[in-house]
């Protein structure tokens, strides 16, 4: 067992990578693979500082694919074990995720998404949605958080374990290199003291007890001789992912409810947009924000219901789309115009997308 | 005051970040709302430094800003990076003792503090930064100057314990600061 290091509600001031291992330690996380990559590093770096504390594992592997398949590894042995990555090392670790939904392996990882695609910029962007959403040769059975600052990373890093742990399906902190190396304050607790039960690891392999005795065999399966075989089982698999995304779905509105121009936006972008939001308001522009928290499944009853009301969407993201080819195909059928802004891995300010509406919004008057 | 933002650049060395984080330290033990993100990015040094702080009452949401209220260049490189954070709205300051040219923008305020040659000539050239500090403070009013100095010693406890002369220096850079802007404001 993890140490605690959080017995009390504590206000910090750090950097995100910091947040997400102090909320790993306190989500029980006991191992930590990974390899080094801009802007992660820090995830890593802050996991081995607290180490003499938490005595928690760690080990740095030789590549992404390495540190993605040790992760099964370690969770198929029945630990609590996590890791976390970005850009190109969110390529290379698809051949493991795609393992992790094969064989519904409770892998959480953290993704501090940089500038793509290949090596591209360090720094930010949101260009790796549909990668984390739907890469790997598979369909996508995968719960995707994306966070907006450091209380989300905080909270969304402790869900991410009972989520993938309790359905079973790989679970992601989609985050990005902005809030993973800006530092502002956020409330660390013991989730304990929220109500919140963390579900402890068990072992899927080599459990403990003798086969066909103390326990039945586990047959956890990667390959399939019949095409009907897979089917079968990824049709089970569908079935379970939609059942429990009720369950799973969540989103914010922001001053939506008598929106003439909904923004949907993610992620940080999404805080940018609250900062427009509130100016535009003030200059008279009924402008609201419909953020999806879990990109993977999408809230789409809320979604729809949020864009039937408004006159005018606003797509805005720091890739060319990513996120809106998601919105887009949950809200076939209706005719609510819509624009974009669209920066392809940069970040996207307060003033870009008041200046974005009130083009939208001179528009409409003119008609 | 809603917000405060505050662009900081330099060369890799000058201590920009040094500062931001004295910065929002001081504002997080303020009790005000704080987010500070320093430009990133594959160089390790050499390149422009930025610092992207906010300090402000009320939440803040976007960490990245368009315009800055203060924009602080310490280079001519990062008066060439950073003039697109500057607008009409925004005090642009740069140290007139490094700059070959004082900046060609369109600006609230243009500032320009010798304070390379003030640290050399009259304190040490370690304090540079700290004098910027002491600037920025008096010149946007977002903080008074004991959670500044509170804020040093947290970042520099163990090195001013050592050497109370050091303490002294920096405290006297930050005073500096403050009273060149004080200066200009009695003009």
């Amino acid at each position: 067992m993890v140490k605690k290091l959080i017995t009390e509600d504590t206000k910090l001031f750090m950097t995100g990578n910091e947040v997400i291992s102090y909320a790993a330690v306190a989500a029980g996380a006991e191992f930590m693979y990974g390899y080094p990559i801009t802007p992660q590093n820090e995830v890593m770096h802050t996991w081995c500082k607290l180490q003499p504390k938490t005595e928690a594992g760690f080990l740095q592997t030789e590549d992404e694919i390495s540190a993605g398949f040790s992760t099964l590894g370690g969770i198929l042995a029945g630990k609590k074990a996590f890791t976390a990555t970005a850009g190109p090392g969110n390529v290379i670790m698809q051949d493991a995720m795609s393992m992790a939904e094969m064989m519904r392996i409770p892998f959480v990882c953290v993704i501090l998404q940089r500038g793509g695609p290949s090596t591209a910029t360090v720094i930010y962007s949101q260009q790796e949605t549909t990668l984390t959403c739907f890469g790997g040769n598979g369909e996508g059975h995968r719960i995707v958080y994306s966070t907006s600052g450091h209380q989300d990373l905080y909270d969304y890093t402790i869900k991410a374990f009972n989520t993938a742990w309790k359905y079973k399906f790989p679970t992601y902190v989609l985050a990005d290199g902005y809030q993973g190396k800006m530092r502002e304050p956020f409330i660390a607790y013991d989730p304990e003291s929220r109500g919140i039960e963390m579900i402890p690891a068990t072992p899927s392999l080599r459990a403990e007890g003798m086969v066909g005795v103390d326990r039945k065999a586990v047959h956890m399966r990667n390959t399939f001789n019949m095409e009907e075989e897979l089917m079968e089982v990824l049709d089970s698999f569908e079935e379970d992912f939609n059942r429990i995304a009720p369950e799973i779905q969540e989103y914010q509105e922001y001053r939506a409810d008598d929106a003439d121009i909904l923004i949907i936006a993610h992620g940080i972008v999404a805080r940018s947009a609250c900062t427009a939001i509130d100016e535009l308001r003030e200059k008279g522009i009924k402008a609201g924000l419909f953020r999806p928290i879990t990109l993977r499944p999408l809230a789409v009853e809320p979604l729809r219901k949020a864009v039937s009301r408004s006159k005018q969407i606003l797509f805005a993201e720091s890739a060319n789309g990513q996120m809106a080819r998601l919105v887009l195909e949950k809200i076939y059928g209706l005719t609510t115009p819509y624009q974009t802004l669209y920066k392809m891995g940069v970040g996207i300010t307060g003033g870009d997308i008041v200046e974005k509406v009130e083009q939208m919004d001179s528009a409409i008057a003119c008609r | 005051m809603a917000r405060t933002k505050i662009v900081l650049a330099g060369e890799g060395g000058h201590g920009v970040q040094s500062i931001a984080k004295i910065l929002v330290e001081a504002g997080y033990a303020a009790n005000k709302k704080v987010l500070y993100i320093p430009n990133f990015g594959v160089e390790q040094r050499g390149g422009v430094s930025i610092a992207f702080c906010q300090i402000a009452d009320e939440e803040i949401g976007e960490p990245r800003f368009s315009k800055g209220d203060i924009v602080i260049m310490l280079s001519d490189r990062a008066i060439n990076r950073c003039s697109m954070y500057v607008d009409k709205n925004s005090t642009a300051v740069y140290d007139s003792s490094i700059c070959n040219t004082r900046p060609d923008i369109n600006a609230k305020e243009i500032i320009g503090i010798p304070a390379n040659k003030i640290a050399n000539d009259e304190i040490s050239a370690r304090v540079f930064n700290i004098i910027i500090l002491g600037v920025v403070i008096k010149a946007t009013g977002v903080l008074e100057a004991d959670y500044v100095k509170n804020a040093m010693i947290a970042a520099f406890g163990k090195k001013f314990d050592n050497n109370p002369a050091l303490k002294e220096m920096n405290f006297k850079a930050l005073e500096k600061g403050i009273e060149l802007i004080e200066a200009k404001a009695s003009v």
